[in-house]
């Protein structure tokens, strides 16, 4: 049925205040008009968006959707239907399922996952090297053929700087993208938390900030020298950022991401040993958080990407040291994104347009969604005067593990508009 | 002191208030007096069953606790799993099902994952005592460390402590800095730098040397035991290293003869790492006083906690 959206204000790159406008869709689901004022006409459904803002779909460049392999925790159909809870229309789903994949046949059956779901977009990377091994290059043609949108070992880095630069190397031609997950093991070891007073008060093994700073210096460096395209997962660390911005001014070929929690936890936030805030980079300093905050606004920080970890209540019920790393984030990254930044006027609107929509979709080579005539309809429907208390029965993935659980937010996400095809 | 909320569990000390420290400490008084008297028994916990849980190998803590339980007439059951019989974490959940069924009335835990005695104690009706729990904290040994200091300090706050060795990896550092440290107690901490982190001890002075340390005019040293071999990799180049730049020697001993400063030592020392056959023999040694100490605040802390009542 065709649908007209009455008196909401569009998001958009570019101007930080929504504009006022109606939005009407026809039946095949295509934007047919927006104007300030269209009249519904006979067998149209009228949705009174006073108050809201309509946004265009989020792009998610980091989703563990667990499928193949952990269907306990997550699957594509799960996984889907949290994307669209939260607003997000288009995913990357990580390779470090079981079996990883490493190969165009195995991208294939996911994408045949994906299709017989038919959510939305769901687009699978491919590992860098074999069964994320990270000793022998994985069989790049085969999968670039599928339609792989980027290459990783997913939170894993290439423990060899001589076999990154060759995926580098050999990547080139393909035209695709090498994604980082940037840790150094050797000073991770078997740290669970960011190294600091944290640490140390409660007893635990650190990570310190300068495992990924490290990894980001190697790997910008190599980027230099192969003159790859390199994107960067999970941002952390301030001098993470800096090493970034300078490799950009120097026009090195890079992107990077960064997580809803890293913008707006830090590690003391894990109080009393609370396993859903351990994640994989650790919640850091409020130093590192603040310069977060600054690379997304200075544009440092190309992209927001939720790190969607799904991990079953029981294993995070152990003791901290023993709990997976990860908790979700497709459902709340909108919600906790737009009631610290956007309510309170440090970014608007159109800085989480341009992260969460736009350059993500830039990055893995697909165009931007917006909401105009003649687009297909994509976008979500936000009130700002609602409120969102994040509980299990809220959540529609499969595991309710989210460092938000139980926080009430401002602003509601009242509806996804959004349909495959 | 009547108006102690009741507490259910002591997990650490950084929750403790310094009414509750002096609750427990002024009641260890009369039940280490009762360990002169020829019948040491009080009925106190007659009834009342107490659970050892062992999940990292002691003999001194989880005897000094059932030494306390015994003389309060509880009756007591040890557990003591070793760690590869554990599936690590998974088990967890399970194992307090277990604990649950027992029925026990206060469950004395030490495991080598931090967080875990306040996982349990959520999940139970019972006291649950930490007895260690990775390198996270150490209460009763806090409490046993000020009692046995306060004997010979009884005017403890501006007095000087200086805690040697390894900080990095030590609950009891921790846990019996955060003591001192709000009993007004003056602290500085001696190790390898490799063990004696940069920046995390706001409220202790950081020293370099024995000489740094003497000069600090300690009335007390407190050395750390020193774990020969740790799986995260090495700290220190050798033992022999260790003795010499941290252990305590003749030499040193000398200078704290002059100072007329006490050592203390958690237990069980390394005879010849950190300290010296000869030092152990040095009169103002207060450890065999905090091992004695250490039964009568275990009584103390028992007497003190309250576990809920349970449901029919």
């Amino acid at each position: 049925m065709a649908r007209l959206f009455k008196n909401g204000s569009i998001a958009k790159a570019g101007t930080p205040a929504p504009e006022r406008v109606d939005v009407f869709v026809g039946d095949s689901g295509k934007i047919e008009r927006v104007a300030p004022e269209i009249d519904a006409g006979e067998g149209v459904e009228v949705t009174d968006c006073s108050g809201c803002v309509l946004v265009p779909g989020m792009f998610d460049l980091h989703v563990h959707a667990r499928e193949p392999g952990e269907e306990d925790k997550e699957t594509i159909v799960t996984c889907g239907e949290a994307a669209l809870h939260g607003g997000v229309t288009g995913v990357v789903l990580m390779p470090d399922t079981s079996p990883a994949i490493d190969s165009g046949n195995l991208v294939k059956s996911v994408h045949d996952l994906v299709a017989e779901a038919g959510l939305i977009p769901m687009l699978q990377a491919g590992c860098l090297t074999k069964g994320r091994g990270g000793e022998e290059l994985a069989g790049f043609s085969g999968m670039v053929s599928r339609g792989v949108p980027m290459l990783t070992d997913s939170d894993r880095p290439v423990p060899s700087a001589d076999l990154l630069r060759r995926c580098m190397e050999y990547a080139r031609d393909f035209d695709v993208l090498v994604t980082s997950f940037c840790d150094t093991p050797s000073l991770t070891k078997c740290g669970v938390i960011n190294e600091g007073q944290t640490s140390y008060q409660l007893g635990l093994p650190g990570a310190p900030a300068i495992s990924q700073e490290i990894a980001i210096d190697r790997d910008l460096s190599l980027a230099r020298y192969t003159k790859a395209r390199l994107h960067i997962q999970q941002v952390s660390t301030k001098h993470g950022i800096d090493a970034i911005a300078v490799a950009k001014a120097e026009g090195v070929n890079v992107t990077c991401e960064v997580s809803p929690h890293h913008l707006l936890l830090t590690d003391v936030d894990i109080g009393d040993y609370n396993t859903a805030m351990k994640l994989n980079p650790p919640l850091r300093a409020s130093e590192d958080c603040e310069a977060l905050v600054e690379g997304l606004r200075n544009g440092t920080i190309d992209a927001i990407a939720s790190d969607h970890a799904p991990h079953t209540q029981f294993e995070k019920s152990a003791d901290f040291a023993s709990a997976p790393f990860g908790a979700t984030g497709l459902e709340t990254a909108v919600l906790a994104l737009y009631d610290r930044f956007i309510r309170s006027g440090d970014f608007g609107w159109d800085v989480l347009v341009q992260c969460y929509s736009n350059a993500p979709r830039k990055i893995v080579g697909l165009e931007p969604v917006s909401i105009a005539e003649g687009e297909k309809a994509d976008f979500f429907v936000f009130d700002p005067s609602a409120g969102t208390t994040i509980t299990a029965e809220y959540l529609t993935t499969k595991s309710p593990v989210t460092p938000f659980l139980g926080k009430t937010f401002s602003g509601a996400i009242k509806e996804t508009v959004f349909s495959v095809g | 002191m009547n108006d102690l909320q009741p507490r259910k569990d002591l997990l650490d000390i950084e929750s403790l208030t310094l009414e509750e420290i002096e609750y427990v400490l002024e009641n260890a008084v009369p039940f280490k007096q009762l360990f002169q008297r020829s019948v040491k028994k009080v009925p106190t916990l007659r009834g009342k069953t107490v659970l050892n849980l062992f999940y990292e190998p002691s003999t001194r803590t989880s005897s000094s606790f059932e030494v306390a339980a015994n003389r309060m007439s509880a009756d007591v059951t040890n557990f003591t799993i070793s760690a590869s019989s554990v599936v690590k974490g998974e088990s967890l959940l399970d194992t307090i099902e277990t604990l649950q069924a027992m029925r026990s009335d206060y469950i004395v835990i030490r495991h080598q994952a931090a967080g875990v005695p306040g996982i349990v104690a959520k999940h139970t009706r019972a006291s649950v005592i930490n007895a260690g729990d990775g390198y996270h904290a150490h209460p009763t040994q806090a409490l046993l460390d000020s009692m046995t200091f306060r004997e010979v300090f009884p005017d403890y706050a501006g007095k000087r402590v200086a805690i040697v060795g390894d900080i990095l990896h030590s609950r009891v550092a921790r846990s019996t800095s955060t003591l001192f440290n709000k009993q007004g107690v003056e602290l500085a901490v001696m190790g390898p730098g490799s063990l004696v982190p940069a920046g995390r001890h706001d409220f202790m002075t950081r020293l370099s040397s024995w000489e740094e340390v003497f000069d600090w005019k300690p009335d007390a040293v407190y050395l750390l035991r020193v774990q020969l071999e740790r799986q995260e990799g090495q700290f220190f180049p050798s033992i022999g290293e260790y003795h010499r730049m941290y252990g305590m020697n003749a030499e040193r001993l000398d200078k704290m003869r002059q100072l007329g400063a006490y050592l203390m030592h958690p237990g069980p020392v390394n005879r010849g790492v950190e300290i010296t056959d000869e030092a152990m023999r040095y009169e103002k040694s207060l450890i065999s006083t905090q091992v004695e100490n250490g039964i009568a605040v275990r009584m103390a802390v028992l007497h003190w906690l309250k576990p809920q009542t349970e449901k029919k």
